[in-house]
């Protein structure tokens, strides 16, 4: 149950036939699930009693073992802190049941295992502009769990696969009784199970999607936030392909979630509805800045090493509008740099992109550095031996500091 | 023993079933640990559970525990036999000496070895640099590093997973049968199947030394070879993956030559 994983053994599943899906389906869009319809299926302290959920349980000990222990963990005590005080905030029933961590895994996700045990990925925090929007991203997770999600998929996967075999085993003997061949009909039937899993798959999502929304509502947040999420994914997303001269994938009946412009005009639609006149909702962006400050260079780091510039560039603009800093000019003119291509003239990109970080208080050592290296390569010798000496005293022990002082002179 | 003998006579009347495989693969220099050895087992990994009628796997908890206490006492009857001082690690914080991280290290590394080892040995990636070299894979240093601090000469990694048919499939495998009447014969819709695999790591030189794998499959719901969930059972699994251990080529070389 995450956010917005792609599951590859879809693909093997697929035997063609996608035309015939269409005349089974119509569309992927299913109607929007009111948020004051989701109640919470479970209770504080929820320990399963039947014999599947026990054992879908048992196997995920496991898996949290090997997740606590994963050497991507990111262990920083206060923002794993911070993090499960928000569990504990949005979590609803079983706020307090709730385990977090947070891995460093420079993409947009986050997902909840059976268990209630969630994972987040570091590139959630890189792309949510204050805790509102993280909060809604946290409670979507926890929706899943409130709702019993995994145990209910499974328990449809299997009803349909029971449903399926038996079928197809009665359309064999019956069709050999009867002399006719009905192999085609139980493709199809294999292919509408495929499609009506997904179905499913997706009707959780929305679930989880308003059951999020009223939580976070509860809390104080503001719902819209989340629909904000959504907007931006779609915008980065489109960025990274138009860079790439490709097309943004859409929804498909083979999508295990609703497409994200669905999601967030559904995630709209349920704000509206769920904010109270006169209630103040907040959305706690100087908190949530404050917080993953000290990783925020980091996040940036393994985000434009990701050779994605599109993407990279769009995010940037996008944590942006909350105002440029110099951490923010600095990775900018870092996408240009890795990027170099002569005829973008990504070099003078870069250089100016520079050139405005170690304007601003915060620019980083490297931001100096870098400034110092182009204004070398103008000839600006002069000023560029001020901005290594910059560099060099905010940074005494860089690797290259010996390097520096040469130059320096 | 007479129960998997009824069930392999059912399997030949009906002229199809499964089979039990094991194939291993040993060190060109490896000996089969003998007389006073200390071995390390690394939280086995057994899991069993139901097979829905539709072929789905659904774990279960009670089942998977039954199977895991009765895997570890034939593991340690076993390995007693043979000398052996066995400890049996659950949780990674059990082990005197080393830290959780490490342990955690030489665990991930050794699960991407054994993919490695699965893939070019078993799955027919066959590597032309590693022909005739036996069983020519280390975890390296982790592993030395490993046996220093805790003391032991092997460690031993061991996954079993198993299932059991549900009645249902049970079911779907009878009308399959009963299909032959009208010429639709499918009693093969996929039985439960048994897969254990070992692999044994000498913690002096970090060579993973020796593997093994066990294939209990049948193709008919309700036949099965050796149920893990049983005391038999998991002692016939552990004799089937560890009984056996042959010696490496080059032992054996020497041992025809003298």
């Amino acid at each position: 149950m995450c956010l917005r994983c792609l599951e590859l053994t879809r693909r093997s599943l697929l035997v063609g036939g996608g035309a015939a899906a269409a005349a089974l389906h119509t569309g992927v869009a299913s109607a929007r699930i009111r948020p004051a319809d989701m109640v919470p299926l479970v209770g504080p302290g929820f320990k399963p009693t039947d014999e599947d959920e026990k054992g879908l349980w048992h196997d995920m000990d496991r898996v949290e073992d090997e997740i606590a222990d994963s050497n991507l963990l990111i262990t920083d005590p206060k923002i794993t802190g911070y993090l499960r005080d928000m569990i504990g905030t949005v979590g609803g029933p079983a706020a307090k049941d709730f385990r977090i961590y947070l891995m460093r895994i420079p993409d947009f996700n986050a997902m909840m295992f059976p268990t209630g045990f969630a994972v987040v990925f570091s590139g959630l925090l890189l792309r949510m502009r204050n805790e509102a929007q993280l909060a809604g991203v946290i409670a979507h997770e926890c929706g899943h769990f409130l709702r019993r999600h995994e145990i209910r998929s499974w328990r449809d996967q299997r009803r349909k696969t029971d449903l399926f075999s038996i079928g197809a085993m009665l359309a064999g003997i019956g069709g050999a009784g009867a002399g006719v061949y009905l192999g085609n009909y139980v493709q199809l039937a294999q292919l509408g199970t495929l499609l009506s899993l997904f179905k499913y798959s997706r009707e959780m999502e929305a679930e989880a999607d308003a059951m999020g929304a009223k939580l976070i509502a509860q809390a104080g947040y503001d719902p819209m936030e989340i629909s904000t999420v959504w907007l931006q994914l779609i915008g980065e997303e489109q960025a990274s392909a138009a860079y790439r001269g490709k097309h943004r994938q859409r929804g498909s009946l083979f999508d295990t979630h609703p497409s994200d412009d669905a999601r967030m005009a559904d995630l709209r639609a349920d704000a509206l509805e769920l904010k109270v006149p006169g209630k103040v909702y907040n959305s706690y962006r100087e908190r949530y800045l404050a917080t993953i400050g000290p990783i925020r260079p980091t996040l940036l780091d393994d985000q434009v090493k990701l050779n994605d510039p599109g993407a990279s560039e769009y995010l940037l603009q996008t944590l942006a509008q909350d105002g440029w800093n110099g951490l923010l000019r600095f990775y900018e003119g870092e996408v240009w740099r890795l990027r170099n291509r002569p005829a973008f003239h990504d070099e003078e990109r870069a250089a100016q992109s520079y050139a405005a970080a170690v304007v601003y208080p915060d620019a980083p050592a490297d931001a100096w550095r870098w400034h110092g290296i182009f204004l070398l390569k103008q000839g600006r010798t002069a000023e560029a031996k001020a901005a290594l000496a910059k560099y060099l005293a905010m940074k005494p022990g860089a690797p290259d500091a010996p390097w520096v002082r040469q130059v320096i002179g | 023993m007479r129960k998997s003998r009824v069930a392999l006579a059912l399997a030949a009347a009906v002229a199809l079933g499964g089979c039990v495989q094991t194939r291993q693969f040993a060190d060109v220099q490896f000996t089969p640990p003998q007389g006073d050895y200390r071995l390390l087992v690394l939280r086995p990994d057994v899991t069993v559970g139901a097979l829905t009628t539709g072929g789905m796997v659904e774990p279960r908890a009670e089942w998977t525990e039954e199977a895991r206490s009765n895997i570890i006492a034939a593991l340690r009857a076993q390995q007693t036999s043979r000398g052996g001082k066995l400890t049996i690690v659950e949780h990674r914080n059990e082990l005197p000496g080393v830290p959780e991280q490490e342990l955690a290290d030489v665990e991930r590394l050794n699960f991407v070895v054994d993919e490695s080892i699965v893939e070019h040995k078993y799955l027919g990636d066959y590597l032309p640099t590693k022909r005739g070299r036996g069983l020519d894979w280390t975890l390296g240093q982790d592993a030395v590093r490993l046996g220093q601090q805790s003391g032991y000469d092997y460690a031993l990694f061991l996954h079993a997973e198993d299932q059991v048919a549900s009645k249902g499939r049970i079911a779907l495998g009878l009308v399959g049968l009963a299909g032959c009447i009208v010429g639709f014969c499918a009693p093969n819709i996929g039985g439960a199947e048994q897969l254990d695999y070992a692999s044994l790591v000498d913690l002096k030189t970090g060579e993973v030394v020796w593997f093994n794998v066990v294939d209990a499959a049948s193709q008919v719901p309700g036949i099965k070879f050796g149920d893990l969930r049983t005391p038999q059972g998991a002692a016939q699994m552990v004799e089937r993956l560890l009984g056996r251990m042959k010696p490496g080529q080059g032992v054996r070389r020497q041992q025809a030559a003298r």
